[in-house]
């Protein structure tokens, strides 16, 4: 009874539609998350070094801590907002608007980046795509691409699903088989040693390379974000993202210890001074690092001849889902914010017919169509090249997309951590179905709660890559707090206007918040066992009040 | 496809390729450590070796899973 009093809505609204399933809920993950690496691989190469793979490991921990708690957190709170929706809840409206707000940032560059290096992959079969000889064409054709992704998007999760499950089964199959070929026969773990050993790079570069390396693994939260349009959140979220964080990792890791430890089936061609390079020199340089796993599967013994020929669409296919999942995402974290006041309410508008947050939707395409036009001016216009050289040091316009993708993860993601540990202080009565291990038992304001140790570790390992963002990309560390800052008066002005509070949050019901989030996801033994828990804590509390009496 | 995902049939074909995945990562760590010894340079193959394994573990509790009924 207790249960259906606090549940009742107000009012039937629309809302999101509950469509994606297991599969489904991993494909979004892995659309954003895979093809990380076909952008990744070759930049961290061509950093690192001979450290390349010790990158990709550090960054590779720091994910898995950072998998472990979006994993917990929606499966405990499937709600469409990911991690802003946590902190939110965690830490308060303020923090809740900056998480978020760092979040948009990276999903608008994911929409624009990926893109972007779809028509890179796509110009190594057909040439006229070029960036560096016909760039107007490949302007006009990210364009295209972006314009078309929101109009899917707007058309219904549904088909965007559909499209995203087929095609990530097929990058799955096929980056296994690379792998497979090119350990089983290229793989030789002494030349592994020696490439670490006498190519290994400066403190320097190896922090740049550990910050290029959080690239390849930007993008996990799309299964929270997914989680308020999947079937029964709480069991499948744990079940899709042990399998995404796993699969990713191996993925990462395997590529670049393939790089720096495979004996190439063809020779490598010599560099441009006409010196002989090793393979990891050669998928590193400007040419390649582009397109880098498909020139790797090129040199994979027996298999590299079919590869070399299909791999460039694979990527520009994985690099397309990719982007799409950049216009799901932050359609959805807009949608959440606005829902919870911290955005202006146009962005909760669903469409009428589709059910989709088709404002969001077409408001990111729009910022994401900005960036694009940012970051092509310099080859579309040679004076604009001048003075971005003279404002921005010579980087070009994707090197500054690539500097604030870095930074956004990293800042949001730090939020993330301090709010698991805030909601398991704070809210141990919501029931977990899967819980970050080794943690640390004991007793706050008269709760048994459980303190994470992998929290703290994680936390740890992302700010350290934050820092390392800010020492390493010279752009990164003014353009990306200047977003945080101009978000930040974007809000304050936003609130006052509305006479919400500023710096403060307003009274949220949580108790009753949590039991219509688990009505609605359909997972009623949680909101059952969330009700006696409550019952229980309010009871012992009662009962200290009246013993103190 | 939603029909198959859900399936034993799925989770047996996934079964197979997890086992697969934990056998090559065994080789894995087992050839590294058996041609260069034991060195910190080391440690990214390993991680390597053990993710494959821990994936054919995980793959198969859901296998163990499937056969309790579908989710």
């Amino acid at each position: 009874m207790a249960a259906a009093s606090l549940a009742a809505k107000p009012a039937a609204e629309p809302s999101l539609r509950r469509s994606v399933t297991p599969w489904g809920s991993f494909s979004w993950g892995y659309s954003d998350v895979g093809a990380d690496i076909f952008v990744g691989l070759g930049l961290v190469l061509g950093t690192a070094a001979g450290a390349s793979n010790v990158a990709f490991l550090f960054a590779g921990i720091v994910y898995v801590c950072i998998g472990l708690a979006y994993t917990e957190l929606a499966a405990a709170y499937p709600v469409a907002g990911g991690g802003q929706y946590f902190v939110f809840r965690g830490l308060g409206d303020i923090f809740g608007f900056i998480a978020g707000w760092a979040v948009l940032l990276d999903f608008t560059i994911d929409i624009v980046l990926f893109a972007w290096s779809c028509i890179d992959y796509l110009s190594k079969l057909l040439p006229f795509l070029g960036y560096v000889d016909h760039p107007w064409v490949h302007f006009l054709v990210v364009f295209s691409l972006i314009a078309g992704l929101a109009l899917l998007n707007i058309i219904g999760v549904r088909e965007s699903s559909a499209f995203n499950e087929f095609v990530s089964g097929l990058d799955v199959v096929s980056e296994t088989t690379i792998l497979f070929f090119g350990f089983l026969f290229a793989f030789q773990p002494q030349l592994l040693i020696h490439t670490m050993t006498v190519s290994w790079p400066s403190p320097f570069s190896l922090m740049n390379g550990v910050s290029l390396a959080i690239i390849s693994f930007v993008g996990l939260e799309s299964i929270s974000q997914a989680a308020q349009e999947t079937q029964r959140p709480a069991s499948v979220i744990p079940r899709t993202s042990i399998s995404l964080i796993l699969t990713i990792l191996i993925f990462a890791l395997a590529y670049s210890n393939l790089a720096l430890g495979m004996q190439p089936w063809h020779a490598i061609p010599p560099d441009p001074h006409g010196h002989a390079q090793e393979l990891w020199q050669y998928l590193g340089n400007e040419n390649n690092n582009g397109a880098a796993v498909a020139v790797l599967a090129s040199y994979v013994p027996y298999f590299g001849t079919i590869a070399a020929l299909y791999v460039p669409v694979l990527g520009a296919i994985l690099l397309l889902i990719s982007s799409n999942s950049g216009v799901f995402g932050s359609s959805r974290i807009a949608y959440a914010m606005s829902g919870t006041q911290l955005l202006p309410s146009i962005f909760q508008r669903v469409h009428p017919k589709f059910r989709t947050p088709a404002v969001s939707i077409l408001t990111f395409c729009g910022f994401a169509i900005v960036e694009l036009i940012f970051a092509s001016l310099p080859s579309l216009s040679a004076p604009v090249k001048t003075i971005y050289a003279r404002l921005f040091r010579g980087e070009d316009g994707i090197t500054f997309l690539g500097d604030l993708y870095a930074f956004g993860a990293a800042a949001s993601y730090s939020f993330v951590f301090i709010a698991l540990i805030a909601l398991r202080l704070n809210d141990s009565q919501s029931p977990r179905r899967f819980k970050m291990p080794f943690n640390v038992p004991f007793t706050f304001k008269g709760n048994r709660v459980e303190f994470p140790i992998v929290a703290v570790i994680g936390f740890v390992g992302i700010v350290s890559i934050l820092v390392f963002t800010m020492i390493t990309h010279e752009i990164g560390r003014i353009a990306g707090p200047l977003w945080i800052v101009l978000g930040i008066v974007g809000y304050l002005f936003y609130r006052r206007r509305k006479r919400l509070p500023v710096f403060g949050s307003q009274p949220h019901d949580w108790r009753k918040a949590q039991i219509n989030i688990l009505q609605e996801a359909g997972e009623l033994e949680m909101m059952d066992e969330y009700l006696v828990n409550v019952k229980r804590m309010d009871a012992a509390r009662t009962t200290t009040r009246e013993t103190l009496r | 496809m939603r029909n198959l995902v859900r399936s034993e049939g799925y989770a047996r074909a996934r079964l197979v390729t997890g086992s697969i995945a934990a056998v090559l990562g065994a080789i894995l760590i087992a050839r590294t450590l058996a041609s260069t010894g034991l060195s910190f340079k080391v440690i990214p193959a390993c991680v390597l070796g053990a993710a494959m394994i821990a994936l054919g573990i995980v793959r198969f509790r859901d296998y163990a899973a499937a056969r309790r009924g579908p989710l």
